[in-house]
């Protein structure tokens, strides 16, 4: 179980899985989270954009002590995926641990996180090795 | 700004508990007693004001440090708040009584730093812990605080062709100098063979890179320059202080393997000291795991940016060197209480400005800290000198 409500999901529900970043339209800078104003030149003349759904790996790790919530996940691969000049975090799915490596080429796909507070399984985006 | 002050803050008192695991202390317990302890090293004088520093008492299910403690120690009446800036509140405390007592707003201010983790299981306070990242888009993921600095060490060592070895030093040399101080939690010598067989926790890092979870509280007694000649003949100054923020996440960070933060907070605390990296004896840096002592090393100024883990290796930062860095043993030996650490790294410098640290020894003049909230996300530097 994650100590999250549904409700707190549901209002994520475009970023997680839509993979919704802004990009900064006076001097390009793309920020995932999304964020109100450009963390660079503090512009608040920004949009939400659609990130791509195919990437690279830039760093990743393997979570053996897991948080409370996530023991039956247990081990968790965790990686930093470029997807088109921005980096977003995401779990791997559907490959071992000791197959990953930077620069491996992965594309999302959807898969389940742990269940909340109220009960509900919530689907997010996870990466997979591109085939 | 953080070139001008209204008055000149010394620290006049400086007190702490053993770090550790305390079954039979409660949070005030630990607070008290270094609260206590740092009055009586000035000579049971009263402050004006408390501030205290803390992460994660909410775990326990306890808020409202200040007035807490304050009552329990014989205080009721003062002024006082709690600071949260996650492992960084420490130093973001310091700042805020600094504030206090330089404004002239109050003379004398206690700042009290304490956690108590050993009452909840580890998937709790892991948990606790990452709170200090991104909830709303890194929790769902299942990423620990282990995990992001994990991340980080990854892309650190791909990017300049670091060796796991080269890593791996650092905490050998952490509990080298952390098994000659009593205040330390983890006094026992390792090897280099010993963190690399060390369980993973998130790979790569392993136990051995890691800090422990830890009890512990710590306090400092600042007083402006009149009062603080009256006091102590031996006050310390605090020279600079500076804080930077950056963001929760680490994905959109400008550069990987940078805590723009600790460089900031380093540029801002040197400019308002006078002061430079060339200066500075001995330090105190935040490594929470081996990766932020070596990203820290190059942040503040002591190495180039990729050569941290090279110059360690090779063996600079050791007792006899300038600067020494972590005498104390750093959060690696000493141990981690979360909220408290910032407090410890002062108190650690000023002994060794005074002369009375019970550890290693290092002739100095001119101490640094540096205090780590998050992933490199919230950052404060103290720049501590001799009182002349």
């Amino acid at each position: 179980m994650i100590n999250t409500s549904f409700q707190r999901l549901w209002r994520l529900k475009d970023a997680l899985l839509g993979l919704i970043g802004t990009r900064c339209l006076d001097c390009g800078f793309t920020a995932y989270p999304p964020k109100k104003s450009c963390p660079k030149c503090r512009s608040r003349n920004t949009k939400t954009v659609e990130l791509g759904r195919v990437g690279k790996v830039v760093s990743y790790t393997v979570i053996n002590v897991p948080m409370s919530g996530f023991e039956k996940m247990t081990p968790i691969t965790i990686a930093l995926v470029d997807v088109g000049g921005c980096i977003i975090l995401t779990q791997l799915t559907g490959v071992r641990p000791e197959e990953v490596y930077v620069g491996m080429e992965v594309e999302a796909t959807i898969r389940r996180s742990a269940e909340t507070i109220d009960g509900y399984i919530p689907y997010i985006i996870k990466f997979k090795p591109v085939q | 700004m953080w070139e001008t002050f209204l008055r000149k803050v010394y620290v006049v008192g400086i007190g702490l508990t053993n770090v550790g695991r305390f079954y039979e202390r409660s949070l005030r317990d630990l607070a008290s007693e270094a609260l206590i302890k740092a009055l009586d090293d000035v000579g049971n004088i009263t402050p004006e004001g408390m501030v205290v520093s803390n992460m994660l008492s909410s775990l326990i299910e306890q808020e409202n440090l200040a007035s807490l403690i304050a009552d329990y120690s014989g205080l009721r009446g003062i002024s006082g708040f709690k600071v949260e800036a996650a492992c960084g509140s420490g130093g973001a405390a310091i700042l805020a009584a600094y504030s206090l007592v330089s404004s002239g707003l109050m003379d004398i201010v206690a700042v009290v730093g304490v956690e108590k983790l050993s009452e909840r299981p580890t998937p709790e306070v892991t948990r606790g812990l990452a709170y200090a990242a991104d909830a709303d888009y890194e929790i769902p993921y299942g990423v620990t605080f282990s995990g992001l600095n994990a991340l980080v060490m990854r892309y650190y060592m791909s990017k300049y062709g670091v060796k796991r070895e080269e890593i791996a030093v650092w905490p050998v040399l952490m509990h080298e100098n952390g098994y000659k101080n009593p205040y330390a939690q983890l006094r026992m010598r390792i090897t280099i063979d010993d963190v690399l067989k060390s369980p993973v926790i998130a790979d790569p890092i392993r136990l051995y890179d890691s800090c422990p979870l830890s009890d512990g509280a710590a306090a400092l007694i600042l007083a402006s320059e009149d009062i603080a000649r009256k006091l102590n003949d031996t006050p310390v100054l605090i020279a600079g202080v500076g804080n930077a923020l950056d963001s929760t996440d680490i994905t959109s960070r400008f550069e990987l393997d940078t805590f723009l933060a600790s460089r900031l907070s380093a540029e801002r605390a040197y400019r308002m000291s006078k002061l430079g990296p060339k200066d500075v004896d001995v330090a105190e840096l935040h490594d929470a795991y081996s990766i932020n002592g070596i990203l820290t090393l190059e942040d503040v100024g002591f190495a180039p940016k990729g050569q941290g883990a090279k110059l360690l290796s090779e063996g600079r930062f050791r007792p006899g060197d300038k600067p020494v860095i972590n005498p104390s043993g750093g959060l690696k030996s000493r141990g981690h209480p979360v909220g408290a650490t910032g407090v410890y790294q002062v108190c650690e410098v000023v002994m060794q400005i005074r002369g009375d640290f019970p550890g290693i020894k290092v002739p100095c003049d001119v101490g640094l800290t540096q205090n780590i909230g998050g992933v490199g996300s919230n950052i404060s530097t103290v720049i501590l000198k001799r009182g002349d």
